[in-house]
């Protein structure tokens, strides 16, 4: 394998993971805030 | 029953995204111009077509809320939770676009940034969905719903300049794909990867679009209830 395709192999690997990393961050971002809010309501009904 | 067709729907989302993957990584072949740093596209490109529809549907909760605010106060609220969730989702989407394609820039072009017609124009329409989600968190009143409306009215109008900044101004960014000059598409053996991503994120990016609109309608019950409980105390 040459110079040139390690490096493209390293920035598409990069590219994903960047990918993956931002769609997951909001996803747990949303969960978190769903256990917020439900605690809330829990709260709000008492 | 909810549970469980959200269930089987969460579980096809995640077979189209490993299915997607394995189509851009192991089935398309290396682009003979740009080798493998071409498949970047297959998330790029899909994540784009999302993010624009989002922002679509932002346009038409944003519509929406202020078409029923006077007459309709339940449909009005339900039209921003939309054009919330639109918002957001949208942002996470261009967010994407926005990193992926410095990275594939940086190693085909050899520049991380360039202030380019298509990426200018990208950077903006991300910046004013950003605007818009922060005048949404720390602005407070009656007018807000309705100010953001109005922004993400004028956010949508840099859609379409977006989508047609690389055929009015033909720069650095490279040409359109599909729907350009002539030569332009794509390898058939490349089609298939592009389709079972654009797919594999649609879905996906509706699975977590209509997780954000049910978060905020709750939201929104809570705020009711909590004005209410404080106008009766």
């Amino acid at each position: 394998m040459d110079q040139a395709a390690i490096l493209d192999h390293e920035f598409l690997v990069a590219a994903y993971v960047v990918v993956w990393v931002i769609q997951l961050s909001y996803l747990a971002y949303l969960g978190y805030r769903w256990r917020v809010q439900k605690k809330q309501g829990t709260g709000a009904r008492d | 029953m909810k549970r469980l067709l959200i269930g089987i729907y969460a579980g096809i989302t995640v077979l189209l995204m490993i299915w997607g993957f394995y189509q851009a990584i192991y089935v398309a072949p290396n682009d003979a111009m740009q080798g493998e740093i071409f498949r970047i596209f297959y998330y790029h490109v899909p994540s784009a077509s999302v993010a624009f529809v989002f922002f679509f549907i932002s346009l038409a909760g944003s519509i929406g809320f202020l078409a029923y605010r006077r007459n309709s106060p339940d449909r009005a609220q339900v039209a921003d939770a939309w054009a919330l969730a639109g918002a957001e989702v949208g942002v996470v989407f261009c967010t994407v676009v926005l990193t992926t394609g410095p990275i594939w820039g940086r190693r085909a072009w050899g520049i991380w940034w360039t202030w380019d017609p298509r990426l200018t124009t990208t950077l903006v329409l991300w910046l004013i969905y950003v605007s818009y989600l922060l005048l949404r968190r720390f602005a407070a009143g009656p007018q807000m719903q309705t100010l953001a409306a109005v922004l993400g009215i004028f956010g949508a109008m840099d859609v379409p300049i977006v989508y047609m900044s690389n055929r009015w101004w033909r720069t650095q960014h490279p040409g359109p794909v599909f729907g350009g000059s002539q030569g332009s598409g794509m390898d058939k053996t490349m089609l298939g990867a592009f389709f079972w991503n654009l797919g594999a994120w649609f879905a996906w990016g509706i699975f977590v679009l209509i997780l954000r609109f049910v978060l905020e309608r709750q939201q929104q019950k809570i705020s009711a209830a909590e004005a209410q409980a404080a106008l009766e105390a």
